[in-house]
């Protein structure tokens, strides 16, 4: 498992996947900020609504997308050249080539994350937003990133299916908007990307009941569990085109 | 020039592209549709046929980029996948003619993707009972509009999608462009120009007129200036795109 992982990171060596990861997080925070500055006398929530219009965006739409690019991304190279006969020849289970693939999107999305919060840090002090720094907005980030965990077995399990590299980013896009129709629909706790948009607080920053909190951990959870199954169980008893 | 294009139509067969445009266009339009039924339940005096043509212009802001950023890339991703660069520069055709079809391939499947959504438009205007008959003049506008957009950001995403072998930047172009189009409408007109995705909006045939007492849609006419800027966008990608490509060390 530990070798795959690395495999991993080394075919992520000089591919500038983390300029991808960087800019996006940028324009919807600029975005988010400048639509902020316009509207300040409405928005008087501070931190709070600074939050609403930078995350709009990112979370709603970027964030998706961006988990599709680079489960395609990470699994390009197995499509090429028929590299699917060295990697299944190769003396390591399919799982864990599965895993450690899921481990390093979680890994990205971790780092774009983490940037994302601290721009949203930095935009909020450069406007002097009165108040301390709201904590709630790390449990947010974190939870969104949980959420993105099924997001990324999804769409690790659609990528390794298609050969095409755009295909899958497709599928993103319309599962975003499905997404927001379920969210819409008040069922957006069976729906990973509409769990995404529940757990970064995009549209609404109401505190989850302990209900919904448990509700959230546990459907991800499962939708991790069962993408990763049938992603596994897909590579180990279908064949694979290589070519 | 003609084998070419039939060739790329050959080589694209069966990757069902045009399936997977009308599945995209068919999510847009449910989103749409939906929106509109919610302004119409609030509001009668939206269901106009004037309703459907900006939201759908709108909309395409965001799906029309990022449709075309796929489309492109899995014409052009093929070649650098299967490394058959090097064959087909080897054949008696030039690299700018294998660019041309390229770029005709792409823009006819979204062609398709801009006709069916007008079909799509007509009929759930019908469906609506919109008063009037489908206005013809609003409809030729829209396809128009769209599809000199379209041409224009197609132009940049096939110099994108050749030139850089990783996808993932012309996809990410494609996403800003999606984003840059969603969010035209809150930009200045002088900063709006600059960008080409924000012309889905600027060319389509009706607006919105925000006003605290009633707000409406209504017919926009588009100068003259706005379509030599898109048809100069368009060359300038197109050239620089199938210059640079040609040159490039494969």
């Amino acid at each position: 498992m530990k070798q795959s992982i690395f495999a991993e990171l080394l075919k992520l060596r000089h591919s500038r996947i983390g300029l991808v990861l960087a800019v996006l997080p940028i324009i919807s925070l600029l975005f988010g900020c400048t639509n902020y500055y316009l509207n300040k006398g409405v928005l008087g929530n501070g931190w709070y609504s600074l939050w609403s219009q930078v995350s709009l965006f990112y979370g709603e739409f970027f964030l998706p997308i961006l988990i599709a690019i680079c489960c395609s991304y990470v699994c390009r190279l197995e499509h090429l050249n028929r590299n699917w006969n060295i990697i299944l020849t190769a003396p390591v289970s399919v799982a864990s080539v599965f895993l450690a693939k899921l481990f390093v999107v979680s890994i990205l999305v971790m780092f774009t994350q983490t940037f994302f919060l601290g721009l949203y840090w930095l935009a909020g002090t450069l406007f002097s937003l009165p108040g301390p720094f709201p904590v709630e907005t790390i449990g947010w980030t974190v939870r969104a990133w949980f959420a993105t965990l099924s997001i990324s077995a999804l769409q690790l399990g659609i990528s390794l299916r298609m050969r095409s590299f755009a295909t899958p980013i497709g599928i993103s896009l319309c599962a975003v908007i499905i997404g927001l129709g379920m969210y819409a629909a008040n069922v957006g706790m069976f729906f990973p990307f509409s769990l995404l948009t529940i757990g970064m607080s995009v549209l609404n920053q109401d505190r989850l009941t302990d209900l919904q909190n448990i509700l959230f951990w546990i459907v991800n959870l499962t939708f991790v569990i069962i993408f990763v199954s049938i992603s596994i169980h897909r590579l180990k008893n279908k064949d694979i085109v290589s070519s | 020039m003609i084998k070419t294009l039939g060739l790329e139509y050959y080589k694209i067969r069966r990757k069902k592209i045009w399936i997977m445009i009308t599945l995209m266009l068919g999510v847009e339009m449910l989103w749409a549709c939906n929106s509109i039924n919610h302004s119409i339940a609030k509001n009668p005096v939206y269901a106009v046929w004037e309703s459907i043509f900006f939201d759908i212009s709108s909309m395409n802001g965001l799906f029309m980029p990022i449709i075309s950023a796929i489309v492109v890339s899995r014409i052009c991703d093929m070649e650098h996948k299967g490394a058959t660069w090097k064959m087909l520069i080897a054949t008696n055709v030039s690299r700018g003619s294998l660019y041309a079809a390229k770029y005709i391939c792409a823009n006819s499947l979204l062609l398709f993707g801009i006709l069916a959504q007008t079909v799509l438009m007509i009929i759930f205007g019908l469906i609506k009972d919109f008063p009037g008959a489908p206005p013809t003049d609003f409809l030729f506008k829209f396809i128009v509009g769209n599809l000199m957009t379209t041409l224009a950001v197609t132009a940049l995403q096939q110099w994108i999608s050749l030139a850089i072998k990783n996808q993932a930047f012309a996809l990410c172009l494609g996403m800003l462009g999606g984003f840059i189009g969603m969010t035209a409408g809150f930009f200045p007109a002088a900063v709006r120009y600059i960008f080409i995705w924000s012309y889905y909006l600027d060319l389509s045939p009706v607006t919105f007129h925000f006003a605290e007492s009633a707000s409406f849609y209504m017919a926009q006419s588009v100068g003259v200036g706005l379509v030599l800027i898109v048809l100069t966008m368009t060359v300038l990608f197109y050239i620089a795109g199938s210059i640079h490509v040609s040159r490039q060390e494969i």
